[in-house]
């Protein structure tokens, strides 16, 4: 692979090449079981490889992939990469800048693992699927059971003109389930740990054995089932405590997003749209309560987004976000730190694999827990909604207006958690809902959890990230019953 | 397209054939060129160029099926590809209603439009695309902030299977898009165009560029209040509707688990008369596609016919577990397109005879959208969806547009959006995802009522 890098970076460094990084991923892996109603719904062991090069005019970005590991397909591709910044630079305005980070020599990182994944008999994983998906079907109502089991590995090796670089072997997995229960037009569906595949880590097969899929599923199709003879949520501005999955994506869809650089600067406009925060803003926009402190840390243990350095060779870091709800912090890459007069990127510019260019992306964006117990968090709330397990998620192009659906609810009656209720539904404005949070759970309440599936980007790429978030309050949110 | 000839040398062939008894298999393998060109603030910020190969194989180990994907198409990869999806087939739970690989028999079919300078064009081709769209767009709202894409290129998709099918399909596919912002207003306003074709010479960016400026606001918008409303919907906001109706109402995978929107409505009246949606990968209006992601010819199939419910879509394994037949809608087997299952995903919605402003004028009050954002599902089986909209949202007073108005959001049932269409547009615009996998040939739309659930700040 080093010949590979080599004849790479010596190929881009033609006439007019300011700067080159190329990226070899092999192999990039994924395993993905899911089993369906007793069937195989997707059996996939996916293996790619590629090799990426980007490189910089004084005036535009290239960047050119190919699937081939070979010297005519490097030198090929890094050539390609160069026409097209120079034919990219042709009609820019200005000159392009970045930070002067200096990228490591020869760096190594990779994940902790303790039971490689990949190493696990499939009829293993397949049978604790299998066994799992069974006890989901508690009732005929439950239509529909599924449960999965994802895994992914990235080899990756790094090196750029200025001299960096490294290697990396992330190695991430994670499980759930889910039951679906139908009745008329009327469907409900439940599961664990949480929506959209369960959870996720940077970890090795003894977090999904630690997720207890079986000892769990039964319970996950009982609530499914009754959730069809469950009343309506109540529809009105109330007091809402947020589970703390569901607060994990308020988190990344409200907060994570709307710091995001490139956004801020309208180079996504296009596509994911920008955001509410200015870059004048960034040291003394209230964004929340006092309560409300969020970091961006991709040093985190077990975080999906958690590596030793980013795509542009930037070291990992420990960013604040929002200090005491004050906006203090944003994600970045090296370009858009410089445009923002930053002397240093944040270090967060990533790619999905050698067939993607990095673009500014969450790592793990938490939100810190606070000092209460779930229980003190319910306290003084005579009436109030408590919501968990993301159903469906919207928010405006700029990362105000958001509402979000939510696979359950209980109705909270003089401090205690009461009956269920479906179908549950909040929605509201970024900043009025950050500042309306009066109360945040403590470390029992915390959990970082692992989102998959993050988009951005034409063509579009995918990132995996993790957001810690605890269970908290929030006063005066309109709620309803969809 | 053809169906092929097999070589004793040809590692694709090779791979599906010698299997053990009882063992069969189907192969995708996808050639790719693909250019992306981004623009943002004045210039070209993150161009993108793409030269891949993807093999898909799934094997059948009697009724249990598993798929192993690589990047690599050589005999050696093939081979391994071959091994890890027998893997996971011999450990495969049992899909008891699987029906087995097509053959390859039948007729030859005729070509779809293809267009080879489209799926090789060169980067600095592409980038002028952009270059040209930015300049039109730069003349048309001088000052304005521009932001957009052009998507261009090809691939080449051969089905091979050990039941004796093989066939090969081009495809070519350009779309790009525009957006225009004027941040000087407060809240700032923005307008949208875009467009799509098999063949780039069929592309104008003169007019992408030029409709975007036109559609920019020149003033600030006002609030309106949530509520039900007449609306037009330009083409980009139905399609994105209709991509919805497909997979909640059309879907193989959600009549199987029992959640599609239209279970009970199939052969009853949900839209007007006048309303007809077809599934038809084959029509040079669309980004035409010969064969599905098993080999499966496409064909026209009707979704709405005359304003009735037509039936769901299928690929083998929902086509078995339906007992229906197949339809030659399967996407690739390998997750997670596996897991959503058979799409119809070349919808081409029949055109009226009005113009933009006649819909405007008939509607009297009302709001016209140009597109939506963020849409997802909120009750499946009734198939509400919820979304924001933006790039052009406005208001109509006296069949008239008057001005725009902040964004809303929606929260509606497609089905309601069906069934309320008064009047469809008479000039329809491709609306293409970014490598046409997926696009949607629509008009713009009167429709007698949407219901929007709140509204946002700019």
């Amino acid at each position: 692979m080093e010949d590979l890098l080599r004849i790479a970076l010596s190929a881009a460094g033609t006439s007019g090449i300011a700067y080159a990084d190329v990226r070899v991923v092999a192999p990039q892996r994924s395993l993905h079981l899911a089993v369906r109603d007793g069937g195989a719904s997707a059996l996939t062991d996916a293996r790619s490889q590629g090799l990426g090069v980007r490189v910089r005019t004084d005036r535009a970005w290239g960047f050119a992939t190919t699937s081939e590991l070979s010297t005519t397909s490097a030198r090929t591709t890094a050539r390609l990469a160069a026409r097209l910044a120079r034919a990219s630079g042709r009609t820019a305005p200005e000159r392009l800048r970045v930070t002067e980070d200096a990228g490591p020599r020869d760096g190594r990182y990779a994940s902790v693992v303790h039971q490689d994944p990949f190493e696990v008999p499939r009829e293993e994983i397949v049978a604790l699927l299998s066994e799992a998906e069974s006890r989901l079907h508690v009732s005929r109502e439950v239509k529909s059971g599924l449960a999965s089991f994802q895994a992914w590995e990235e080899t990756k090796e790094f090196a750029s003109s200025d001299g960096a670089t490294f290697r990396s072997r992330i190695v991430q997995v994670g499980a759930g389930l889910s039951a679906t229960a139908v009745r008329g037009s009327m469907v409900q569906r439940r599961s664990a740990p949480s929506s959209f595949g369960g959870d996720f880590a940077q970890a090795g097969f003894e977090f999904v054995q630690s997720l207890g899929l079986v000892e769990r599923a039964q319970a996950v199709g009982q609530e499914a089932a009754r959730l069809l003879d469950a009343p309506a949520c109540p529809t009105g501005t109330t007091t809402l405590v947020l589970g703390s999955d569901q607060l994990a994506l308020q988190v990344h869809e409200s907060v994570g997003h709307a710091v995001e650089l490139d956004r801020i600067f309208g180079t996504e406009a296009g596509f994911a749209g920008t955001s509410w925060v200015g870059a004048e803003k960034v040291g003394h926009l209230r964004y929340g309560s006092d309560a409300m402190n969020v970091v961006a840390d991709a040093t985190e243990p077990g975080g999906l987004g958690t590596f030793g350095w980013d795509d542009e060779g930037v070291p990992a870091q420990r960013i604040p976000i929002v200090d005491h709800g004050t906006l203090v912090g944003v994600l970045s890459s090296r370009e858009s730190a410089a445009r923002l007069g930053l002397p240093r990127s944040g270090g967060t510019a990533r790619a999905d694999g050698a067939g993607f260019a990095p673009l500014v992306r969450m790592t793990n964006i938490d939100l810190l827990p606070g000092e209460l117990s779930f229980a003190e968090l319910l306290e003084g709330v005579d009436d109030g909604v408590y919501v968990e397990t993301d159903r469906s998620w919207s928010i405006d192009d700029k990362r105000l207006n958001f509402q979000f659906g939510t696979e359950v609810g209980h109705r909270i009656v003089h401090g205690e958690i009461g009956e269920l209720v479906r179908n549950p539904i909040y929605s509201g404005m970024g900043p009025e809902f950050w500042s309306s949070m009066d109360a945040v759970g403590n470390a029992s309440t915390w959990h970082l959890w692992g989102l998959p599936n993050c988009g951005k980007g034409q063509p579009v790429q995918l990132a995996r990230v993790s957001h810690g978030a605890p269970a908290a309050r929030f006063r005066r949110v309109a709620v309803r019953g969809g | 397209m053809r169906a092929g000839r097999r070589s004793a040398r040809d590692p694709v062939d090779g791979s599906v054939r010698d299997l053990p008894p009882g063992t069969s298999a189907d192969l995708r393998v996808t050639k790719s060129a693909w250019t992306t060109i981004r623009f943002a603030n004045g210039r070209i910020h993150q161009p993108h160029l793409e030269r891949s190969t993807h093999v898909s194989f799934r094997v059948a180990d009697g009724l249990r099926l598993g798929t192993a994907t690589t990047g690599d198409a050589s005999a050696n990869g093939l081979a391994t590809v071959r091994e890890a999806a027998r893997t996971l087939a011999r450990v495969a739970p049992v899909e008891p209603k699987f029906p087995g690989f097509s053959s390859g028999g039948g007729r030859p079919l005729s070509p779809v439009p293809f267009s080879r300078a489209t799926a090789t064009i060169s980067p600095e081709a592409a980038t002028r695309i952009a270059e040209r769209i930015l300049a039109a767009a730069e003349h048309g709202a001088p000052g304005g902030r521009i932001a957009g894409v052009v998507n261009v290129g090809g691939e080449t998709l051969r089905v091979v299977n050990s039941s004796g099918l093989d066939r090969t399909d081009v495809r070519s596919v350009v779309q790009a898009s525009v957006l225009v912002d004027r941040p000087e207003l407060d809240p700032p306003v923005s307008g949208w165009s875009e467009g799509g074709h098999w063949d780039v010479s069929a592309l104008d960016p003169e007019r992408l560029g030029r409709e975007a400026a036109e559609r920019v606001a020149r003033s600030a918008p006002e609030s309106v209040p949530p509520g039900n409303y007449p609306v037009v919907f330009r083409g980009p906001a139905l399609a994105e509707a209709l991509q919805f109706l497909g997979s909640l109402g059309f879907s193989g995978h959600a009549e199987v688990e029992g959640w599609s929107c239209l279970r009970r409505a199939r052969g009853k009246r949900i839209a007007p008369e006048f309303v007809t949606l077809v599934d038809d990968p084959r029509s040079p209006v669309t980004t035409p596609q010969a064969i599905d992601y098993e080999g499966t010819p496409t064909r026209r199939f009707p979704l709405v016919d005359h304003g009735i419910a037509g039936e769901a879509v299928t690929d083998l394994v929902t086509a078995g577990r339906l007992g229906r037949k197949l339809t030659g809608h399967a996407f690739p087997p390998e997750a997670p397109w596996g897991e959503y299952g058979p799409d119809a995903s070349h919808l081409v919605l029949s055109a009226g005879d009005a113009s933009e402003d006649e819909l405007i004028r008939e509607t009297r009050r009302g709001l016209l959208v140009t597109r939506f954002h963020y849409v997802r599902v909120v009750d499946p089986g009734k198939g509400v969806i919820t979304g924001m909209t933006r790039d052009g949202t406005y208001r109509i007073e006296r069949g008239e547009v008057v001005g725009p108005v902040r964004n809303l959001r929606f929260t509606d049932s497609v089905l309601t959006l069906l069934k309320g269409i008064e009047l469809l547009g008479r000039e329809r615009c491709l609306y293409a995802g970014e490598r046409g996998m997926s696009c949607y040939t629509t008009p713009a739309a009167a429709v007698r009522s949407f219901r929007f659930t709140s509204a946002t700040l700019f």
